[in-house]
């Protein structure tokens, strides 16, 4: 019982500086340039490891897809199918799972650091605030970033699909990037791009909160780090299937009865 | 200049300012002794508004302050600075910007007055031409020295100092202190110092408070302070060489 009252007393907080944090962005935004640094930094940080795991997610979707496709001869659609269910659900996952291990760790290792030297208090006794001044940049550079990680994700994903569909299933790559336009529909490409925004705002939320809010010195930095870890990977599974309850919904409407 | 009416100060249960009543004069120079856990830091957190009490009144320069909404506080950060316990210098900032911080916050001032502050700052130090160093480039007592420039370069009326000799060299220790004195009395600042250090408090406080479980158990000039038969001052005292 006490595990459930703790849990919802750490959502309540957590939705609590969410909203904190929106106030800010809007009534004083951050400088831009501080809003760009993060953006680069984070992109810079994931990128080889996001571009890496793209091509291998593509190419295991075509190996997958070939083994299912080849029995009823339809290995002409292999590119469009293992580029749609990249885009609209591996991809965006996997990018935030990737971001949560490098980025959101990293994030909240550092606010909880400044939290516990008092570099925190310090901001705030020299006029600033650090809402302002250090958790609205780092939260629009991660969901800004996730954006772009998705798209060099999903154009390393394409290209590892293309490589083993050629290599695995004899597929040209010709043959590969005809049919994607076929099966990965405008509303497909909003669906991963709408979820990939869902899951950085919950990873970015996540891991600023823990470090904001890390006390008790190198120890509680750990602590932050390990529950930004755990409770990003539980929130974006069942984010996931939210998303994915709510995009399968609004497509059912939007197809009509 | 600063009185405090009253204080309470509870953490969940415990509480640790148990109704402290203290007044401190314009350029008075105060050490705040006590054992860990009594709440000498959380005084002057409350101080600067990083904490709030949960009842009493903070008065400074005639205005209550301890009801003040996050943004009203900014005046009264602006005149009373706070040098930590940890340096909590930015590690991405050159020492020039993190001596310049608070200048670009609370003043806006245009960058060649900056340039100049910010120059006077580390000089009043002794840590003249280290503004292009990272604070990591920098040992652990020169990077307090820049945290106290940082500081002063907002020239506060109230300097408050959460136990500026930790983790120092018993030389820099001696240098740390008599920097204390000699600003305090050059800048004729009010000085609440928070430490341990009995001896440093009897060589330059005007007047030393010693707190036990939230409260104030001894109050009094150094020489009231050396004939005091409270037991906690005593073993303070025992610290002190004859």
């Amino acid at each position: 019982m006490n595990h459930l009252a703790h849990a919802i007393d750490e959502i309540g907080r957590t939705t609590m500086f969410f909203a904190a944090l929106l106030k800010t962005m809007f009534r004083r935004p951050s400088r831009f340039g501080d809003v760009v640094d993060q953006t680069w930094n984070v992109t810079l940080q994931s990128l080889p490891t996001t571009a890496m795991a793209g091509f291998f997610v593509g190419a295991i979707m075509a190996v997958q897809f070939t083994m299912q496709m080849r029995d009823f001869g339809a290995l002409g659609y292999l590119g469009g199918l293992a580029t749609s269910g990249t885009l609209r659900e591996v991809g965006p996952l996997l990018i935030a799972f990737m971001l949560s291990g490098k980025v959101g760790a990293y994030t909240s290792a550092e606010l909880g650091t400044m939290r516990v030297t008092e570099q925190i208090d310090a901001v705030r006794c020299l006029g600033a605030d650090p809402l302002q001044e250090l958790i609205v940049p780092r939260f629009l550079g991660i969901v800004i970033s996730s954006s772009l990680l998705l798209g060099a994700g999903l154009l390393m994903s394409v290209l590892g699909g293309m490589t083993l569909g050629h290599l695995f299933a004899h597929v040209s790559p010709e043959e590969y990037v005809r049919h994607i336009p076929t099966i990965l529909t405008w509303p497909s490409i909003l669906i991963g791009f709408a979820k990939c925004a869902v899951f950085a705002v919950v990873l970015a939320t996540i891991c600023t909160y823990r470090g904001y809010s890390a006390t008790g010195g190198a120890k509680g930095v750990g602590r932050a780090v390990v529950t930004t870890a755990v409770s990003t990977m539980m929130c974006l599974v069942v984010m996931d299937w939210v998303t994915s309850y709510l995009a399968e919904a609004v497509m059912t409407l939007a197809r009509g009865p | 200049m600063i009185e405090y009416r009253g204080l309470v100060k509870r953490f969940g249960d415990r509480t640790v300012l148990k109704g402290l009543n203290l007044r401190i004069s314009e350029g008075e120079i105060v050490f705040v002794l006590g054992t860990s856990g009594t709440g000498k830091s959380v005084l002057l957190k409350n101080t600067v508004g990083l904490l709030r009490p949960d009842e009493g009144e903070i008065w400074i320069d005639g205005r209550e302050v301890s009801r003040l909404s996050e943004e009203e506080y900014l005046g009264v950060r602006r005149i009373c600075g706070m040098v930590f316990q940890h340096p909590a210098l930015f590690d991405s900032l050159s020492v020039y910007e993190n001596v310049a911080f608070g200048l670009r916050r609370h003043d806006r001032l245009p960058e060649e007055l900056i340039r100049q502050k910010v120059a006077e700052a580390l000089a009043l130090v002794h840590l003249p031409g280290v503004e292009e160093r990272r604070p990591a480039q920098l040992s652990y007592g020169m990077q307090k020295r820049v945290s106290l420039a940082r500081t002063l370069a907002l020239e506060p009326k109230i300097l408050l100092f959460d136990e500026p000799t930790t983790a120092l060299d018993p030389i820099t220790t001696t240098a740390v202190n008599n920097l204390i004195q000699e600003l305090s009395r050059r800048l004729r600042t009010t000085s609440i110092v928070v430490s341990h250090d009995m001896i440093c408090a009897l060589g330059i406080a005007d007047r030393i408070v010693v707190l036990d479980q939230g409260n104030i158990v001894a109050q009094g000039t150094p020489r009231e302070i050396r004939g005091s038969e409270v037991p906690l001052v005593q073993d303070f005292l025992a610290e002190v060489p004859a």
